[in-house]
């Protein structure tokens, strides 16, 4: 007797199923033992105690029985979902073989989409976002700056003086650690020195970054102790094995570094690299390295005498619990009376109700306080740009999966009508578009890798790098970015594949009510193109701005000017004997072959300037008026730079201490002190009020010293002998190109030099070249994702034309069939391509406009609305309308109709 | 004859014997057991649905909800193949134990 089967469940789902179905089990126990027993002639009261009875305790079982089912239940449904999970894997896997070309494009782009993200999320995410290696408390940790206001503009420096810093470690409360720190490149080694970036750190470094000595020890607050500190070295770990081989037992070994014998005490740990970007080879207590970095000689003072030496940074670590508004106002008093006291001490200093002088905590990552680079800057807009590829990306994968969804309305029609579930059939479609991501991503990381490693080099020179595979935050954000554009990917197509009317898609062929236009597949469309179109913009906007940058007259000839500069270590020079080395050397280097005209020179555009007061008869105090950058040369100085003398004459080897003193003025300078006035013949004191006067006898061009950005240029060029200086540097114009004749340059020259002194030569360019670098980095990345970003959109406006003619044959075939020229259906299918990349630029120039605010800081000497990149982008994104539709329009007017309407 | 306890396992061997003619719900089995043994085994019927649901957490048997004799809804259980295999071994290692069990007493 086999009991009638009916299926009343298949899976218990949730606690409160488990639970009824405890209790409909155990009722019909007990109502079967009650009935038996009645039968046997039990009372009812009877049998239902002698149930109990052989039952046991029925709470405590059932509360059992509902435990053991619940863990079954969630076993079963965990082996369901990897049971369909695996078979939707097998699914997806059986459909892309099935179409190789699909997988490969949708593969591409989405490896170019998330690579590209990949790869800025690389390169931004060190620069704001990741905290120091060994850093204890980098949440508590913050840089400090101050600003000041000059000439009624802000500036905010990070640089304070050794005495700002003792009164902040002293006199504040709100910070338990402050640490004062400073890199320089020094001379390493002995006879044969290489520069390479020492790090000097007070002692409280080490309790900010509580780090455990790969071998030996850290330094002490004693050792770091004015004026001089102990000359103690802890190796850098990459240094240490790439010099000591790693070996263990260095310790009291010595490293020259500069002109002081350092004793090697300790090694760091792997990671350490401080506060910085740029790794350096050691750290050694501040004031040891700055007694020996000033030692030079560059300043007739100490290095931590007074306020007005600015060299060191601060990291300061809030104690727990005090706010960072509290420890701002705390620092601020302190900041406040050290600049009041500096104006006690200096007289000359410019009043404090001037500077206005505000301390800033910034977060620990340099580049989230007030300093932005322009890299970082570019780096910014750069991640903003490769969002947008991916976005772009998205759409077009998401556009093509709804073509496929479409295609196979009848089979998932069917499937649902046996009784598939909607979220059967959802996951299924996800897990499609997520495997597509997937496979995209695992591209994406080679992608970003090799990119990465590029952009790093050009944009971010001397930065460690980090990798892409071995690092664990570019790997989390690789995998999500996976995650969300799979499911971004697949949730359109599943949402209008899901909605679709079931009963229509069934009845129908592909010929009745299959053409319909899909409204999400066009909005998708629209969306690429406009997306592009602002890609695009900004990438013609940086073009023009690097053309720009490129033809702007920097007042001198970069090109072939090489600065030779003197480095002295262990016997320093004289005043006097640094004079009659520098006469040599310029002697020398005139006699070389291959040098044109050379000058000493104590400014050099983008790398220092030499400032000294000046008065002019006439006129209230000069210095207010703007910057004033003093150029003091030999007589070579005009032929060498290439610099034009506008008017009168520029100054020669006969201009000597006791001929007639003299001073060139730029043009601005000669406009902005003399208006409306003939500046030759005027009198210019320098240094001294009461000093002669030097009369103007000439007018140079303006040349660019900061900023290739509109600057004043206020430059004036003495002769040495009239103003004499003790100067390290000259310039040297060379017949060949100076990043070839540099080398050779020095070469020639070192043999002139004393002792370890040795000479650095660097062509002008090397300097100048790192201002272009932003507009040369956001002109090629923005060119490059601009690209990218319209090919893919016109890929995916190829792919919906042809889909939609397709889906329209019967229609098409109809119109030839009546008598439709070629002519009128081209017209008609690329009219409406057109009309899409039409509404597309429209919406994508608006958007452009809106943000034009944002982008017009980044330029050079270009309008955000510049009219000719705004109207060529139309006019490309117009004819890519034209291109990616005429094919199909073609296949289209050529339709047979009496095939096209037998078909189906 | 003092009742007897169950060794651990036992019950579930048990069980399992119960269901080797076929599909049989709780009560089927309580009563199955009961008769068999003629009531030398003692086992509160709770304690027997507590390793019913064990040995269905296992894998060892499933269970559907069907129709009873009576047409009252009731939870059917069967064995799975792992179940049948459970049986066929334990069956033996028991059988090995008890005989084992039988010598040592049978000496001396």
């Amino acid at each position: 007797m086999r009991p009638r089967f009916r299926r009343f469940f298949r899976i218990d789902r949730g606690a409160a199923d488990v639970a009824s179905a405890v209790e409909d089990e155990l009722r019909f126990h007990f109502d079967a033992t009650r009935d038996e027993l009645t039968s046997q002639g039990w009372s009812r009261e009877d049998a239902m105690r002698e149930a109990h009875r052989r039952f046991g305790d029925l709470e405590a079982t059932t509360r059992r029985l509902e435990a053991i089912d619940g863990v079954r239940v969630a076993q079963e449904r965990r082996v369901q979902w990897w049971d369909n999970t695996r078979q939707d894997l097998r699914y997806a896997l059986r459909g892309l073989r099935l179409s190789p070309g699909f997988t490969l494009g949708v593969m591409l782009t989405l490896g170019l989409g998330i690579g590209a993200n990949a790869m800025m999320f690389s390169i931004v995410d060190p620069l704001l976002f990741r905290t120091p290696d060994g850093l204890a408390h980098p949440e508590q940790v913050h840089r400090a700056y101050v600003q000041t206001t000059y000439l009624g503009r802000a500036y905010a420096s990070g640089s304070f003086s050794y005495q700002m810093y003792q009164d902040i470690a002293t006199k504040t409360h709100s910070f338990d650690q402050v640490t004062g720190y400073w890199s320089t490149k020094m001379a390493i080694g002995g006879t044969d020195a290489v520069e390479a970036r020492v790090t000097g750190v007070s002692a409280s470094f080490w309790r900010q970054f509580p780090v455990r000595p790969e071998v030996g020890r850290l330094f002490s607050p004693g050792e770091d102790q004015l004026p001089a500190g102990e000359p103690v070295v802890v190796l850098s770990w990459p240094y240490w094995q790439s010099q000591f081989g790693g070996r263990r037992d260095i310790l009291g070994e010595h490293l020259k570094i500069g002109s002081v014998d350092y004793t090697v005490i300790g090694v760091t740990p792997r990671e350490l690299m401080g506060f910085e970007r740029e790794r350096s080879i050691a750290f050694v207590p501040l004031t040891s390295l700055a007694a020996n970095a000033f030692a030079e000689g560059r300043s007739h003072r100490a290095y931590y005498d007074g306020y007005n030496m600015h060299w060191l940074h601060l990291a300061l670590e809030r104690a727990p619990g005090v706010s960072e508004e509290a420890a701002g106002v705390d620092l601020q008093s302190v900041v406040q009376q050290a600049f009041e006291r500096r104006a006690e001490l200096e007289p000359g200093a410019d009043p404090v109700a001037e500077l206005q002088p505000r301390a800033l905590l910034s977060p620990v990552q340099q580049e989230a306080g007030p300093n932005r680079t322009a890299e970082t800057r570019v780096g910014i807009w750069l991640a903003g740009v490769a969002l947008l590829v991916l976005l772009i990306a998205c759409a077009n994968v998401g556009n093509l999966l709804l073509a496929r969804a479409l295609r196979r309305r009848r089979e998932i029609a069917l499937r649902l009508a046996l009784g598939v579930t909607r979220g059967r059939l959802l996951a299924q479609l996800l897990t499609e578009s997520v495997l597509l991501a997937t496979l995209g991503g695992t591209l994406a990381l080679g992608i970003a890798s090799l990119g990465g490693g590029l952009l790093r080099r050009t944009l971010l020179p001397g930065s460690e790098a980090v990798g892409i595979f071995t690092d664990s935050r570019n790997l989390l954000f690789a995998g999500i970015t996976v995650v969300v554009v799979g499911l971004l990917c697949g949730i359109a197509p599943a949402a209008q594949v899901l909605r679709g009317n079931l009963a229509g898609a069934l009845k129908g062929g592909t010929r009745e009510g299959s053409y319909q236009r899909s409204r999400l597949r066009i909005s998708l469309l629209v969306l690429q193109g406009a997306l592009s179109v602002v890609l695009l913009v900004g990438a013609g906007l940086f073009v023009s701005s690097l053309r720009q940058v490129r033809a702007e007259p920097l007042g001198y000839d970069a090109d072939h000017v090489v600065f030779l500069d003197a480095v002295q270590r262990d016997d320093f020079l004289t005043a006097d004997g640094m004079d009659q080395l520098q006469r040599r050397l310029l002697t020398r280097a005139t006699e070389l072959p291959g040098v044109v005209a050379a000058s000493r020179a104590a400014t050099v555009p983008f790398y220092m300037n030499w400032g000294e007061d000046i008065f002019v008869p006439g006129v209230d105090s000069v210095g207010r008026l703007g910057d004033f950058v003093l150029q003091t040369v030999t007589g070579g100085y005009f032929a060498t730079m290439g610099t034009r003398i506008v008017e009168g004459r520029g100054i020669t080897d006969d201009d000597r201490a006791g001929s007639a003193r003299v001073i060139v003025v730029s043009q601005s300078m000669a406009r902005l002190i003399w208006p409306g006035q003939p500046a030759l013949g005027q009198c210019v004191k320098v240094r001294d009020e009461q000093g002669p006067c030097q009369y103007v006898v000439g007018i140079a061009e303006d040349i660019k010293r900061e900023s290739l950005r509109d600057e004043p240029g206020l430059l004036y060029y003495v002769p040495l002998e009239q103003v004499p200086l003790t100067i390290t540097g000259m310039l040297v114009r060379t017949t060949a190109p100076a990043a070839v004749s540099a080398e050779p340059l020095r070469r020639a020259l070192q043999a002139e030099m004393p002792g370890t002194s040795y000479l650095n030569a660097t062509p002008l360019t090397e300097m100048v070249a790192p201002e272009m670098r932003s507009w040369r980095l956001g002109a090629t990345l923005f060119a490059v994702f601009g690209a990218l970003a319209l090919l893919v959109a016109s890929i995916g406006l190829y792919s919906v034309i042809a889909f939609t003619v397709a889906q329209r044959r019967q229609e098409m075939g109809v119109r030839v069939a009546l008598g439709a020229t070629t002519r009128m259906v081209v017209r008609m299918v690329v009219g409406d391509a057109v009309r899409l990349m039409a509404l597309a630029v429209g919406l994508g120039l608006a958007a452009a406009v809106l943000a034009s605010r944002w982008v017009e800081p980044l330029l050079f000497h270009t309008s955000p609305r510049d009219p000719v990149v705004l109207g060529g982008v139309a006019l490309v994104l117009v004819l890519v309308g034209v291109a990616a539709s005429l094919a199909p329009a073609l296949r289209a007017a050529h339709t047979d109709p009496v095939s096209a309407l037998r078909s189906d | 004859m003092a009742d007897l306890d169950l060794l651990q396992g036992t019950l579930d061997l048990i069980l399992l014997k119960a269901l080797i003619w076929g599909p049989a719900h709780g009560y089927a089995i309580a009563r199955w057991v009961g008769d068999t043994t003629g009531g030398d085994l003692q086992v509160d019927e709770g304690a027997l649905y507590t390793a019913l649901h064990r040995i269905e957490r296992r894998g060892w048997i499933s269970a559907e909800w069907g129709l009873s004799e009576n047409n009252r809804k009731a939870k059917y259980y069967q064995l799975t193949p792992v179940g049948r295999r459970q049986l066929r071994d334990k069956t033996a290692t028991w059988n090995r134990y008890a005989r084992a069990v039988a010598r040592v007493l049978q000496t001396a």
